[in-house]
Protein backbone atom coordinates (compact mmCIF):
# COMPACT_ATOMS: atom_id res chain seq x y z
CA UNK A 1 0.00 0.00 0.00
CA UNK A 2 2.68 2.64 1.25
CA UNK A 3 4.64 1.45 -1.60
CA UNK A 4 2.84 2.38 -4.44
CA UNK A 5 1.88 6.14 -3.18
CA UNK A 6 4.44 8.65 -5.52
CA UNK A 7 4.35 6.43 -8.51
CA UNK A 8 2.62 7.69 -11.89
CA UNK A 9 4.07 5.03 -14.14
CA UNK A 10 2.80 1.03 -13.48
CA UNK A 11 4.92 -1.58 -12.08
CA UNK A 12 7.33 -2.96 -14.61
CA UNK A 13 6.57 -6.43 -15.43
CA UNK A 14 8.67 -9.32 -13.43
CA UNK A 15 8.02 -7.79 -10.19
CA UNK A 16 10.47 -5.95 -9.39
CA UNK A 17 8.68 -2.29 -8.14
CA UNK A 18 9.76 1.02 -8.94
CA UNK A 19 12.21 2.95 -6.50
CA UNK A 20 9.77 4.97 -4.19
CA UNK A 21 11.21 8.24 -4.22
CA UNK A 22 12.75 10.27 -1.86
CA UNK A 23 12.11 14.13 -1.15
CA UNK A 24 14.59 15.88 -2.65
CA UNK A 25 15.02 18.59 0.50
CA UNK A 26 14.89 15.94 3.21
CA UNK A 27 18.32 14.56 1.24
CA UNK A 28 19.56 17.79 1.25
CA UNK A 29 19.10 18.67 4.53
CA UNK A 30 17.58 22.05 3.76
CA UNK A 31 15.34 23.80 6.26
CA UNK A 32 14.17 26.90 4.44
CA UNK A 33 13.52 26.55 0.45
CA UNK A 34 15.10 30.28 -0.86
CA UNK A 35 12.77 31.79 -3.38
CA UNK A 36 15.97 33.30 -4.82
CA UNK A 37 17.45 29.97 -5.69
CA UNK A 38 15.89 29.64 -8.83
CA UNK A 39 17.74 27.16 -9.79
CA UNK A 40 16.93 24.29 -7.75
CA UNK A 41 13.17 25.70 -7.83
CA UNK A 42 13.74 25.38 -11.08
CA UNK A 43 13.64 21.73 -11.06
CA UNK A 44 10.20 21.33 -9.39
CA UNK A 45 8.43 22.70 -12.51
CA UNK A 46 7.54 21.46 -15.56
CA UNK A 47 8.53 23.37 -18.75
CA UNK A 48 5.07 25.43 -18.95
CA UNK A 49 6.31 26.70 -15.49
CA UNK A 50 3.44 24.42 -13.47
CA UNK A 51 4.50 23.24 -10.09
CA UNK A 52 5.07 19.72 -10.00
CA UNK A 53 3.04 17.94 -8.06
CA UNK A 54 3.89 15.37 -4.95
CA UNK A 55 3.30 12.06 -6.69
CA UNK A 56 5.71 13.57 -9.50
CA UNK A 57 8.70 15.36 -7.25
CA UNK A 58 8.69 12.64 -4.40
CA UNK A 59 8.67 15.32 -1.73
CA UNK A 60 7.42 15.04 1.48
CA UNK A 61 4.20 17.11 2.73
CA UNK A 62 6.22 19.74 4.92
CA UNK A 63 9.20 20.82 1.70
CA UNK A 64 6.06 20.73 -0.83
CA UNK A 65 4.32 23.43 0.85
CA UNK A 66 7.59 25.16 2.14
CA UNK A 67 8.73 24.77 -2.10
CA UNK A 68 5.61 26.05 -3.38
CA UNK A 69 5.42 29.03 -1.12
CA UNK A 70 8.99 29.89 -2.56
CA UNK A 71 7.93 29.30 -6.28
CA UNK A 72 4.80 31.63 -5.95
CA UNK A 73 7.47 34.37 -4.39
CA UNK A 74 9.99 33.78 -7.02
CA UNK A 75 7.17 34.56 -9.75
CA UNK A 76 5.90 37.10 -7.45
CA UNK A 77 9.47 39.46 -9.02
CA UNK A 78 9.83 38.22 -12.03
CA UNK A 79 12.81 35.34 -11.35
CA UNK A 80 10.49 32.62 -12.52
CA UNK A 81 7.48 32.80 -15.34
CA UNK A 82 4.11 32.09 -14.40
CA UNK A 83 3.12 30.44 -17.12
CA UNK A 84 5.60 29.44 -20.55
CA UNK A 85 4.45 29.00 -24.43
CA UNK B 1 12.25 44.07 15.72
CA UNK B 2 12.08 41.35 13.20
CA UNK B 3 14.16 40.47 10.51
CA UNK B 4 12.98 41.17 6.54
CA UNK B 5 13.92 40.89 3.26
CA UNK B 6 13.33 42.51 0.77
CA UNK B 7 13.80 43.00 -3.46
CA UNK B 8 12.85 45.08 -5.41
CA UNK B 9 13.52 46.01 -9.04
CA UNK B 10 14.35 49.51 -10.79
CA UNK B 11 13.70 50.05 -14.00
CA UNK B 12 16.72 49.84 -16.30
CA UNK B 13 15.82 53.12 -17.69
CA UNK B 14 16.89 54.62 -15.22
CA UNK B 15 20.85 55.99 -15.40
CA UNK B 16 23.31 54.82 -12.97
CA UNK B 17 23.22 58.46 -10.59
CA UNK B 18 19.19 58.15 -10.56
CA UNK B 19 19.54 54.34 -9.66
CA UNK B 20 21.59 55.23 -6.87
CA UNK B 21 19.91 58.05 -5.48
CA UNK B 22 17.16 56.20 -5.38
CA UNK B 23 18.49 53.14 -3.94
CA UNK B 24 19.73 55.35 -0.92
CA UNK B 25 16.25 56.56 -1.02
CA UNK B 26 14.29 53.31 0.22
CA UNK B 27 17.51 53.05 2.52
CA UNK B 28 16.78 56.45 4.28
CA UNK B 29 13.01 55.37 4.45
CA UNK B 30 13.87 51.94 6.35
CA UNK B 31 16.41 53.84 8.85
CA UNK B 32 13.95 57.10 9.22
CA UNK B 33 11.03 54.78 10.27
CA UNK B 34 13.22 52.86 13.22
CA UNK B 35 14.66 50.42 10.98
CA UNK B 36 18.36 49.28 11.11
CA UNK B 37 19.53 48.06 7.32
CA UNK B 38 22.13 44.72 7.55
CA UNK B 39 22.98 44.81 4.00
CA UNK B 40 22.46 46.25 0.69
CA UNK B 41 23.02 43.77 -1.74
CA UNK B 42 23.55 45.12 -5.43
CA UNK B 43 25.21 41.97 -6.65
CA UNK B 44 22.40 40.85 -9.05
CA UNK B 45 22.39 43.82 -10.71
CA UNK B 46 20.28 43.81 -14.50
CA UNK B 47 18.61 40.96 -14.85
CA UNK B 48 16.79 39.28 -17.70
CA UNK B 49 12.93 39.38 -16.31
CA UNK B 50 11.23 36.04 -16.55
CA UNK B 51 7.80 37.55 -17.67
CA UNK B 52 7.43 41.44 -19.27
CA UNK B 53 6.33 44.09 -16.54
CA UNK B 54 5.07 46.89 -18.11
CA UNK B 55 6.88 45.93 -21.75
CA UNK B 56 10.08 45.46 -19.58
CA UNK B 57 12.41 42.43 -20.06
CA UNK B 58 15.16 43.87 -17.62
CA UNK B 59 15.02 45.38 -14.33
CA UNK B 60 17.47 46.13 -11.79
CA UNK B 61 17.39 43.33 -8.70
CA UNK B 62 17.94 45.09 -5.13
CA UNK B 63 18.42 43.11 -2.41
CA UNK B 64 18.20 44.66 1.29
CA UNK B 65 17.84 42.65 4.43
CA UNK B 66 17.18 44.69 7.48
CA UNK B 67 15.36 44.57 10.88
CA UNK B 68 12.89 46.74 11.61
CA UNK B 69 9.28 47.15 13.84
CA UNK B 70 6.44 45.14 12.66
CA UNK B 71 4.77 48.56 11.15
CA UNK B 72 7.57 49.05 8.91
CA UNK B 73 6.87 47.29 5.94
CA UNK B 74 3.47 48.50 5.34
CA UNK B 75 4.77 52.11 5.19
CA UNK B 76 7.52 50.75 3.15
CA UNK B 77 5.48 49.25 0.31
CA UNK B 78 3.40 52.13 0.38
CA UNK B 79 5.99 54.12 -0.95
CA UNK B 80 7.41 51.61 -3.50
CA UNK B 81 3.96 51.37 -4.47
CA UNK B 82 4.18 55.44 -5.46
CA UNK B 83 7.53 54.89 -7.01
CA UNK B 84 7.40 54.32 -10.86
CA UNK B 85 10.79 53.39 -11.29
CA UNK B 86 10.44 50.60 -9.09
CA UNK B 87 8.63 47.64 -11.08
CA UNK B 88 8.19 45.22 -8.66
CA UNK B 89 8.71 44.35 -4.51
CA UNK B 90 8.58 42.14 -2.26
CA UNK B 91 9.01 42.11 1.55
CA UNK B 92 9.27 39.05 3.25
CA UNK B 93 9.93 38.23 6.78
CA UNK B 94 12.99 35.83 7.42
CA UNK B 95 12.62 32.89 9.28
CA UNK B 96 14.92 32.65 12.77
CA UNK B 97 16.17 28.85 11.79
CA UNK B 98 17.76 29.24 8.33
CA UNK B 99 20.32 27.15 6.94
CA UNK B 100 22.07 28.00 3.55
CA UNK B 101 22.13 25.85 0.37
CA UNK B 102 25.10 23.36 2.03
CA UNK B 103 26.43 20.02 0.04
CA UNK B 104 24.99 16.72 0.86
CA UNK B 105 25.85 16.20 4.50
CA UNK B 106 27.87 12.88 5.33
CA UNK B 107 25.03 10.49 7.62
CA UNK B 108 26.40 10.12 10.76
CA UNK B 109 26.95 7.21 12.70
CA UNK B 110 23.93 5.85 14.57
CA UNK B 111 25.25 7.40 17.89
CA UNK B 112 21.77 7.07 19.15
CA UNK B 113 21.61 3.91 19.74
CA UNK B 114 24.12 3.44 23.11
CA UNK B 115 22.53 6.63 25.04
CA UNK B 116 19.11 5.96 24.38
CA UNK B 117 19.48 2.41 25.70
CA UNK B 118 21.37 3.39 28.73
CA UNK B 119 19.07 6.44 29.36
CA UNK B 120 15.99 4.62 30.18
CA UNK B 121 17.52 1.75 32.52
CA UNK B 122 19.82 5.03 34.30
CA UNK B 123 16.25 6.00 35.76
CA UNK B 124 14.83 2.02 36.50
CA UNK B 125 18.31 1.38 37.88
CA UNK B 126 18.07 4.58 40.02
CA UNK B 127 14.84 3.78 41.66
CA UNK B 128 15.89 0.55 42.21
CA UNK B 129 19.82 1.39 43.84
CA UNK B 130 18.12 3.17 46.79
CA UNK B 131 16.19 0.13 47.63
CA UNK B 132 18.89 -2.63 47.40
CA UNK B 133 22.47 -1.15 47.71
CA UNK B 134 23.30 -3.76 49.69
CA UNK B 135 22.05 -6.59 47.33
CA UNK B 136 23.49 -5.67 44.49
CA UNK B 137 26.61 -3.01 44.68
CA UNK B 138 27.91 -4.09 41.27
CA UNK B 139 25.03 -2.88 39.01
CA UNK B 140 24.69 0.60 39.90
CA UNK B 141 28.52 1.25 38.99
CA UNK B 142 28.02 3.38 35.99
Amino acid sequence: MSEDRGERRPRPRGGRRPRRKVCAFCVDKIEYIDYKDINRLRRFTNERGKILPRRMSGNCAKHQRQLSEAIKRARAIALMPYTVE
Amino acid sequence: MNRYEMIYIIDTGLEETARKELIEKVSGLITANGGEIEKVDETWGKRRLAYAIDYKTEGWYVLVTFQAPAELPRELERNLQINENVLRYLVVKLVEKRSAVKPRAVRPAPVEEAPAEEAVPAEAVTEAVAEAVEAAPETDAE
